[in-house]
């Protein structure tokens, strides 16, 4: 009995004395001194795995890029990168790192939109910008003081842009079939809403991701023989609903986010599986600069839209830095679309960028993903939308709105 | 630097009461509850959802979330009592993913997978981020403390004596007189209070809590921790969790060390490093840093 009590005495004294020893030491203990940090927390692993290095390499080229003209604000960007692990859990302990231990001044990359709603408020509380590609409405409405800008065109314009679509090919009865999802619900709501404009059916079913197989979910969305289906998923699981919408002898038309059915889905299927359907995303900028320099970071021929988004994070998070010669947090938040739009110089780059801002003048940055600009709650906005379809395993140019 | 370490050690102490409720009941009571994510779901969002719709203060919110989650432990057990083994861990499992199902589609109450932002914290918008740390890893260190002098004790009372009984052979424990129905009930209903508790500490501390978050990652971790600590044994439990946090959070300096390894070699590392720690804590040490021992000098000193 004795052992028991002096086993447990030394414990919680010392927890209590440690706990107020540390409460009375002060609060500025974080030596960060003046180097430049921005840290990038894509989903390495788990789901998003698909995603996050390309997205990373994107970002970090940019860096690279700046850093070999010469660097910023007269010194060098470090650059630090973390996991989210596809999982809020995890992202929450990679942030707190990035913040408390690094003192990082902009996270960008963060790509589930719980994983985003999980670590805005540490990079709020913390002075620290956040950029994401979180497509989930509720993200922008947090009460974040300008600390969220987000590259993503929210879910219901997307939705909307692409409803519109679906109705101007002719179609007589649509169908939406995707995982649950902060914007499975008002996907649903909003397709079902424009197809009882037009007079015409709408089925809708809601299935459990990380499954093998779909073809009982698919069979009975196509009981109400639609003859348009939305995908609402991510490229694992659209990979194999594709699969089972061919098997089930499905002959209509197909739509999905270009982020679900991407080059990894395509070299995965067959190419008449793919045959015909059709893909939407953000316009991004082919041809212009940014976009040639991730074409040429990456390695490849498309960029995907998430790279393309994070490739611009890190250059407006550069530029921004530069306009309000100060590379904090606050600074950056400030002057985020003092460059991002209004009447500058179109730049593409941030190494044009920092030229036009060292010799006086004021720039508007247009990247890879499109024009990058923002409205006060932190939304993209003048999103162009590119549809291509799928020919001979390939995408091909069809429409741009 | 010192700010992340609080948060570290926050993180370490919800992982230890985690270990800590799966000690209760697998390595007292021997039953496998591979359903521990969705215990500590349940107490995260009855916590928070009493805190912010209810209007609740947070200590009204961390007894309900105890209570919750001990009436599902409870429930689950006598459902379960006939099963053992595999076919107990399988039907735990089933649990957690549907609390985790009803928490991402049940819109209305738990807001589907865009989760609850919001969930207060004790004084988190009068304090610094800092000071919030702190303050945080205080409560939770003490709720540690409590609850590990409390499982301790009970371990060396005659219920944990029974309870180990009925681990090492239920039959034997009947016959004994032993009523083992409500022996496994009550030890699966405390563990499932402690994780329930557990994930009220998780909400009030980041703020938002998700159905992503309780996926089945987490009940990996926290079985590896107590494997790792020493399955049965209070304090190797608490040494488990924090040896688990340390690696997890440590492996995030392996970039700093070396300049070949990029971002995405080390977190594919990390998996790595999770699952080979793993396999060469079975060999080395199966019973884990610490293994179990009978507990009291006051048995030791009567067998000699």
């Amino acid at each position: 009995m004795t052992d028991r009590i002096t086993t447990l005495g030394p414990n919680r004294r010392s927890v209590l004395m440690g706990g107020a020893a540390l409460l009375a030491t002060p609060a500025i203990l974080r030596a960060q001194g003046t180097a430049i940090k921005f840290g990038t927390l894509t989903p390495l692993t788990g789901v998003g795995g698909t995603y996050g290095p390309s997205m990373r390499d994107a970002a970090v080229s940019v860096f690279d890029a700046v850093n070999a003209a010469g660097g910023l604000l007269g010194g060098s960007i470090e650059y630090v990168s973390e996991d989210t692990q596809t999982n809020p859990e995890a992202a929450v302990r990679a942030v707190r790192k990035l913040i408390d231990v690094d003192g990082v001044s902009v996270v960008l990359g963060t790509w589930a939109s719980s994983v985003t709603t999980a670590v805005a408020p540490l990079c709020w509380e913390n002075d620290v910008m956040l950029f994401c590609v979180s497509g989930a409405d509720s993200i922008t409405r947090l009460p974040h003081m300008g600390y969220i800008a987000r590259t993503q065109p929210n879910s219901v314009l997307q939705i909307q842009v692409a409803g519109d679509f679906m109705l101007r090919q002719g179609s007589t009865g649509m169908a939406w079939i995707g995982p649950q999802t902060p914007f499975a619900q008002s996907s649903i709501d909003i397709l079902a809403g424009q197809a009882e404009g037009a007079g015409i059916g709408m089925e809708s079913l809601i299935y459990e991701a990380d499954k093998s197989t779909y073809r009982s979910e698919v069979d009975t969305i196509l009981r109400s023989n639609p003859d348009f289906i939305m995908l609402g998923g991510y490229a694992a699981d659209s990979t194999v609903v594709l699969r089972d919408i061919w098997q089930a002898g499905y002959e209509g038309k197909i739509m999905g986010p270009a982020y679900a059915v991407n080059p990894s889905v395509l070299d995965a299927l067959p190419d008449e599986v793919t045959e015909g359907v059709f893909t939407w995303e953000g316009a991004p900028a082919i041809g212009s600069t940014a976009y040639a320099n991730v074409q040429a970071a990456l390695g490849v021929d498309v960029v995907d839209p998430y790279s393309a988004q994070t490739y611009d994070h890190a250059s407006l998070a550069v530029l921004a830095a530069a306009a309000a010669g100060d590379a904090g947090g606050s600074a950056i938040k400030n002057a985020l679309r003092s460059i991002s739009q209004g009447d500058g110089t179109e730049v593409s780059d941030a190494l044009a960028g920092l030229e036009v801002l060292a010799s006086g003048g004021s720039v508007n940055y247009s990247g890879a993903s499109g024009p990058c600009d923002f409205d006060e709650i932190g939304d993209i906005t003048g999103t162009q939308f590119l549809f291509n379809q799928i020919l001979g395993g390939a995408p091909s140019m069809f429409e741009r709105v | 630097m010192l700010s992340w370490l609080f948060s570290v050690a926050t993180f370490a102490g919800i992982y230890a009461l985690l270990a800590l409720g799966i000690n209760v009941i697998w390595g007292m009571g021997g039953m496998i509850n591979l359903g521990m994510a969705g215990f500590f779901a349940l107490g995260a969002y009855a916590s928070a959802l009493a805190t912010t719709s209810g209007g609740l203060p947070i200590p009204i919110g961390l007894a309900l979330a105890a209570g919750l989650a001990a009436l599902a432990g409870g429930l689950l057990c006598r459902l379960t009592l006939r099963l053992r083994g595999d076919y107990l861990a399988i039907v735990t499992l089933g649990f957690s993913e549907l609390v985790r199902l009803v928490a991402a589609n049940e819109i209305w109450l738990t807001n589907g997978s865009d989760g609850i932002s919001g969930v207060p914290g004790p004084w988190r918008s009068e304090l610094t981020p800092f000071r919030f740390n702190v303050l945080s890893f205080a409560l939770v260190a003490a709720a540690v403390v409590v609850i590990w002098a409390l499982t301790e004790r009970l371990r060396r009372a005659p219920w944990g004596r029974a309870l180990r009984a009925i681990r090492d052979d239920d039959t034997a424990a009947a016959v004994a007189g032993k009523p083992i129905r409500r022996f496994k009930i009550q030890a699966f209903a405390l563990g499932a209070a402690i994780l329930g508790l557990a994930g009220a500490f998780y909400g009030h501390y980041t703020s938002y809590i998700a159905p992503d978050i309780f996926r089945p990652l987490i009940t990996i971790y926290i079985f590896l921790a107590l494997t790792a600590g020493g399955t049965g044994n209070t304090t190797g439990a608490i040494v488990g969790a924090v040896a688990v946090v340390l690696v997890l959070e440590g492996s995030r300096f392996l970039e700093g060390w070396t300049s070949v390894l990029g971002g995405v070699q080390k977190a594919a590392l990390r998996e790595v490093f999770i699952g080979v720690a793993l396999i060469a804590i079975m060999q080395l040490r199966p019973l884990g840093l610490l293994p179990e021992k009978s507990p009291g000098p006051f048995l030791k000193r009567k067998s000699r």
